[in-house]
């Protein structure tokens, strides 16, 4: 018994790491109702930090 | 001409050539994140997690016993170090950093990975059997979600993030006053040692909501890849990912030592 649960854990374990790999359905991802994660995780904002949008004239 | 002296002269450039983040865009497209190095590094997470637990499993003694609090405790602020601390009515205590992950993600693979497997060798130990049978549950109950998520059957909305993360902040501060009252009377709260129905239903409650953070997970992956996200971003879900799963196999392992007691 236990090891047709072994193998049933080791296929699961595979399809996960496979089906990890591709993005997700239009369904899914075209929707107007999605979480805004970007809101949370400030991922933008710690990259570009202070970096302003102007373009940086070196000083002479 | 100075900097300051050309933007009095000419003003703000609205050009998107000029723009410096234009630039920087172009620069670095080659170090956005991807799903496949998402993948890799929930692996290498995965990888050191197992590798950690079998130490705490095969390595008994008071040098383990030591070196797995340190391994926990690390873990503990390398995650809250990550995914920040948030308080009910204060808000964040920790802000979240994300850009930590590529550091904090291995030590909190390897400092779980001790926890892991001090609890599953006592479990196993009790009743033989039980530890791949949750290993697998496990992996099974991720794979089904993954492909519902994938496929468009299940659809996190903001209202879903709240509720699942309002449960998640409720199960935590359960867990938290349980221990604090067990530092001073020597035992947790019953509800979570109770091998009742009662006790096995506020297990499966735990377990659904375990499981419906895998959700999140995946929509904060698939989210930052659409929009670009930093490489950072790649150990940043897969700490995430690995983090719900390694709550999830205890809280299993948990359900099924309360079902086989019984």
């Amino acid at each position: 018994m236990n090891t047709l649960i072994a193998i049933l854990g080791l296929l699961s374990a595979l399809l996960f790491f496979y089906l990890l790999r591709f993005k997700a359905s239009s369904k899914q991802t075209n929707r107007s109702n999605r979480p805004k994660w970007s809101k949370y995780i400030p991922y933008k904002d710690e990259e570009r930090g202070s970096q302003s949008d102007d373009a940086d004239f070196p000083d002479k | 001409m100075s900097r300051h002296q050309a933007l009095d002269t000419f003003g703000r450039s609205g050009n998107p050539i000029i723009r410096s983040s234009a630039f920087q865009d172009k620069a670095t497209s080659g170090d956005r994140m991807s799903l496949e190095g998402a993948v890799n590094k929930t692996g290498i997470l995965l990888f050191l997690t197992v590798l950690s637990a079998s130490l705490s499993w095969n390595f008994q003694g008071p040098l383990m016993s030591l070196l797995s609090s340190v391994g926990i405790f690390v873990g503990v602020i390398s995650a809250i170090a990550t995914f920040g601390f948030y308080f009910f009515f204060i808000g964040w205590i920790v802000n979240p950093r994300p850009h930590l992950a590529p550091k904090t993600g291995p030590i909190y693979a390897v400092g779980m990975g001790f926890m892991i497997g001090m609890i599953s060798q006592q479990a196993e130990a009790m009743f033989p059997g039980i530890v791949i049978q949750a290993v697998s549950l496990t992996f099974f109950v991720a794979a089904s979600l993954l492909l519902a998520y994938k496929t468009g059957i299940i659809k996190p909305t903001q209202n879903f993030v709240l509720m699942i993360f309002a449960a998640t902040l409720g199960i935590f501060l359960t867990y938290l006053s349980s221990f604090i009252f067990s530092l001073f009377t020597g035992s947790s709260f019953s509800i979570f040692t109770d091998t009742g129905w009662m006790g096995i239903g506020i297990s499966l409650f735990v377990v659904a909501i375990a499981a419906l953070n895998l959700v999140l997970d995946f929509d904060i992956i698939e989210q930052a890849d659409e929009q670009g996200a930093p490489k950072y971003m790649e150990w940043f879900g897969a700490m995430a990912l690995m983090a719900t799963l390694i709550w999830l196999y205890i809280e299993i392992l948990r359900l099924l030592m309360k079902l086989r007691s019984r």
